[in-house]
């Protein structure tokens, strides 16, 4: 079937099987593979990826759903001229990775969230929701929390100047 | 480099981070592998013509049609039939008597013995090509009955290698005790508990991807903690002169002991990639690990503590049934790990611990973070908690009471371990202090005598661990090399899986030979350019391979220092070394950098071995727990860690370590563990759903603290950390619980405190005295 993906702004014209999911077109066609999969059954959320700006597990979609539509991974987080994102940025100043396998998803996760809610920093209760939606064997999620907070904040005070 | 707090973050934190899934090879194959559904049986027929047929399928064998291959093309190896599975020696994790009429073969040949044991290999041009041929091989397997628990099996009424009992290994440390010891003891406690078995689960499953080169060499690719092993182990089965294999370990997601073997879908792969001259890759996925990757723990123990009627401890007997599940070539040996660190952090005069380590229709059990040790310490330290409640003892005073002085270093301990140094009483009464001991104690008391407060518990656990790997293993290579352009190159035999090698080592050298540490690249994990090496397992890198580049820096300056003497005709006496420069003591000239003595006289390369003792870092860890007796289900309010594993190298990598360590120790007690039916199978159709990972939700506040007892066993001083939580912090947990309820029997609160385990135990009899 032919499709075609908009991932972090650039246009991929595909032809995919109907049954090839997100994720691994997004690996394997567009070889864009810092979207990694941790489970293959929509629970550890390594694979987060945001559709239309919203997150969704990559491994649960087909990439055929996401015709036309537009799909930013891990590799378009950071600004146009390389400059990392407040999140990239945070998760290293909290030591928020440890092997780096979950970190793609979590960053997704709270880069959508961050755009949607610039304010969700707010809301310690809803970062820490958002952190519970995916899973790190490594780090025992309190440093990802901290870096999300150090991020929002840092988008607030940008905002507020 | 000032943006990024290691050196990994900007590729890892970018996307760019290179996974073994992520390499992109040229006409590269998929590997996918059928499996048993059945525990035990015998195969009657595999048949994969079908299979063949399916578009996009390359190619489909069982093992008997492996062995009719034709012998390969591939000059440099010599190979007819698949080879088996090896067996580990290292740590004794494995013996020749073990597996001696016990072949584990690759592909299942005329008995499945485990559920998800594979019978058939098929590769595709791609994932979904080789799956759609993996679902039309028709497997037939007449079913056996299926033994599950080592108290099952170990009765060999059911054999799983016909002929062999189903014990495969029997071992012992420390003397017998006699019965009189017990008998006239003012004290004595038992029990029996359950080490439930574990995954693992790192984030990243189980990868390799095998590529042949042109010039006949072949180079293996995996998310691997020993890649000189995987080489050694991969040239003896291919035949292969070890100098033709490269192995490369990339960016790795994790490990936690149980990425160190050359599993049997190894052999597979690779094998196939020799056989057919071309690149084949697997990459396991989760649920397929979830039934046949290895898993860790298994042990069924009983114990039996005395004491006097002071609380002094008399002796300790520990007996574990391990169930090393169906093939003993990975983890016969593994419960010694227990029966070697039976003794504790206590002087008990008298201690005896026997392993007999059974065969069960279960996938294999191998190291799991902790490996060995978590068992040994929850037994004692639940042990210490019921002795204490027999005596009317505080908890705390108790081990107090028994702790070996920090003045008895070096210590012997009954069971054959040689403790270097430690000073358990100070990290005890750190741990203490931080949660407020005797504030929780008071709020204990309070809750008692309210009626509508939900009843809340103080669990202690203190700890002594090993580190750095077991004599024959303790050692490790590396190397410095200092260039013209003023780079210096620091080689080990370590493999990161996480742990931030490529940050911490540099640093350590950097600072050793006193320049900055951005001139400082570490290479690791690849056979070709650290030709021999050890790995990254037993909490052993910063301990063994950090002591080894600290020696290879204090070469390298011995090194640089003759040569500069050479070079200005003085005695090496006369020349310095400080801040990467050479300079002679006496006439004031400059100083010389070590780029420069390079240009002026060459290369300038050291290599070594370096050798350590065994660590034991140690600790204490106290949680406290809020139970609900109604809905059986456990809140833990505070979890305190205290570790000391020495000379740390990084303070924030092992926090971090230590912390993670922590979650998955809270995974033990209170989420894991991998649910059998009667026939064998895992009950996880849900994958993790059913196996529950803790998750942010389940994280209490954890505060971690350190105490700092250097090891005399390499001039570094460093011990291994990052396996701490994983063995201090269940115990904590359970024995909170246990405080909580005030239970009577506490064989009714095994692991994992699952909300019916917590229900049941809670309309239990409490024990004497209890209010
Ligand atoms: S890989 Fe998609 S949720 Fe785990
Ligand atoms: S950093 Fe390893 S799984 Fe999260």
């Amino acid at each position: 079937m032919k499709i075609t993906l908009t991932v972090n702004g650039d246009d991929y014209p595909l032809d995919v099987e109907p049954r090839r999911i997100l994720a691994d077109v997004l690996r394997e066609d567009c070889r864009l593979t810092g979207t990694h999969l941790g489970c293959e059954h929509g629970v550890c959320g390594a694979c987060t990826v945001l559709v239309d700006g919203q997150a969704v597990r990559s491994c649960l979609m087909l990439a055929v759903q996401c015709d036309g539509r537009s799909v930013r991974t891990v590799e378009g987080l950071a600004g146009p001229d390389g400059e990392p994102h407040p999140l990239q940025r945070a998760f290293s100043a909290e030591h928020a990775l440890q092997c780096g396998f979950c970190t793609p998803g979590f960053l997704m996760v709270a880069a959508g969230a961050l755009e949607a809610d610039p304010a969700i920093g707010d809301d310690p209760e809803r970062v820490h929701g958002l952190v519970e939606s995916n899973i790190c064997r490594c780090t025992g999620y309190e440093p990802i929390r901290r870096a999300i907070m150090r991020a929002a904040a840092e988008s607030a005070s940008l905002r507020r100047r | 480099m000032e943006q990024w707090a290691r050196r990994e973050d900007r590729r890892l934190l970018t996307g760019r981070g290179q996974f073994v899934a992520d390499m992109a090879v040229q006409n590269c194959l998929d590997a996918v592998f059928v499996r048993s559904g059945i525990a035990h049986g015998v195969v009657r027929d595999v048949d994969c013509a079908a299979a063949r047929e399916v578009p996009g399928v390359v190619g489909v064998w069982s093992a008997a049609d492996l062995s009719g291959l034709p012998a390969c093309a591939h000059a440099a190896a010599r190979l007819q039939d698949l080879p088996p599975v090896p067996h580990t020696l290292l740590a004794k994790l494995s013996t020749a008597e073990a597996v001696a009429g016990r072949e584990w073969p690759a592909l299942a040949k005329d008995r499945v013995r485990y559920a998800g044991e594979a019978v058939a290999v098929v590769v595709g041009e791609d994932r979904y090509r080789a799956e759609d041929g993996a679902a039309e091989v028709a497997v037939r397997i007449d079913p056996l009955p299926a033994v599950v628990t080592p108290s099952a099996a170990a009765g060999d009424s059911v054999l799983l290698f016909d002929g062999l009992s189903n014990t495969a290994f029997r071992g012992e440390a420390g003397t017998p005790i006699e019965e009189t010891v017990w008998q006239e003891a003012a004290v004595v406690v038992e029990a029996r508990y359950r080490q439930q078995l574990l995954m693992p689960t790192p984030m990243e499953c189980r990868t390799i991807l095998a590529v042949p080169e042109q010039d006949g060499r072949l180079t293996v690719w995996s998310g691997h903690q020993m890649p000189h092993r995987l080489r050694r182990e991969l040239a003896a089965l291919l035949g292969m002169p070890l100098d033709r294999i490269r192995v490369v370990v990339p960016d790795t997601g994790g490990a936690f002991g149980s990425k160190s073997a050359a599993f049997p879908e190894f052999v597979t792969v690779v094998y196939l990639a020799v056989m057919l001259g071309r690149p084949v890759r697997w990459i396991e996925d989760r649920l397929e690990s979830m039934t046949a990757a290895t898993r860790g723990r298994g042990q069924d123990q009983r114990v039996r503590l005395a004491a006097d009627a002071d609380g002094h401890l008399l002796a300790y007997e520990l007996q574990i049934d391990a169930d090393v599940g169906a093939y003993p070539h990975l983890g016969v040996g593994l419960p010694m790990q227990t029966a070697w660190m039976a003794t504790g952090p206590y002087a008990t005069p008298r201690v005896h611990a026997s392993v007999r380590s059974v065969l069960t229709n279960t996938m294999v059990t191998y190291p799991y973070r902790g490996a060995g040790r978590p068992e040994a310490t929850i037994a004692l330290e639940r042990s210490m908690d019921l002795l204490a409640r027999r005596l009317g003892l505080d908890p705390a005073e108790l081990r107090r009471r028994n702790f070996i002085p920090a003045e008895d270093f070096p210590y012997q301990t009954p069971t054959g371990r040689c403790y270097d140094s430690g000073n358990y009483a100070a990290a005890l009464d750190l741990a203490l202090e931080t949660i407020g001991y005797d504030t929780w104690r008071a709020e204990q008391t309070r809750r008692r005598h309210d009626p509508r407060a939900l009843p809340l518990g103080i669990g202690l656990s203190c700890y002594v661990e090993r580190s750095g790997g077991e004599p024959g293993g303790l050692h490790d290579f590396a190397g410095i090399e200092a260039h013209e352009d003023g780079t210096i190159i620091a080689r080990c035999g370590a493999a990161s899986s996480g742990q931030s090698h490529e940050t911490t080592f540099p640093a350590l050298v950097a600072a050793t030979l006193g320049v900055d540490e951005s001139r400082v690249q570490l290479i690791e994990g690849d056979t070709d350019a650290q030709p021999e090496g050890l790995g990254s397992f037993a909490s052993r890198s910063a301990q063994v391979d950090g002591a080894a580049l600290h020696h290879a820096s204090a070469l390298l300056i011995d090194l640089a220092r003759e040569r500069a003497a050479d070079l200005w005709g003085t005695p090496v006496e006369e020349v310095e070394w400080s801040d990467g420069s050479v300079h002679h003591v006496r006439d004031g000239s400059a100083a010389m950098d070590v780029a420069e003595l390079v240009k002026a006289t060459g290369p300038l390369s050291v290599d070594d071995r370096f050798e350590s003792g065994m660590g034991f870092p140690f600790g204490a860890h106290v949680a406290v727990a809020e139970v609900d007796p109604e809905l059986g289900t456990v809140r833990v309010l505070r979890l305190v860690v205290v570790d000391d594993c020495g000379v740390v190298l990084n303070p924030a990598i092992v926090r971090g370590q230590a912390f993670g360590s922590a979650v998955q120790g809270i995974g033990q007690a209170l989420y894991e563990g991998i649910p059998y039916g009667d026939d064998g199978v895992p009950l996880l159709a849900g994958g993790l759903l059913d196996y529950l990972l803790p998750t942010a939700t389940e994280v209490p506040p954890i505060e971690v603290k350190e105490t700092r007892t250097p090891s005399p066993s390499t001039p570094l001083g460093a011990k291994g950390a990052g396996e701490s939580g994983c063995i201090g912090t269940p115990a904590a947990i359970v024995n909170a619980v246990a405080d909580a309820l005030q239970i009577a029997d506490p064989g009714l609160l095994q692991m994992p405190l699952t909300p019916d385990v917590v229900w049941r135990a809670a309309r239990a009899a409490k024990y004497e005295g209890a209010r």
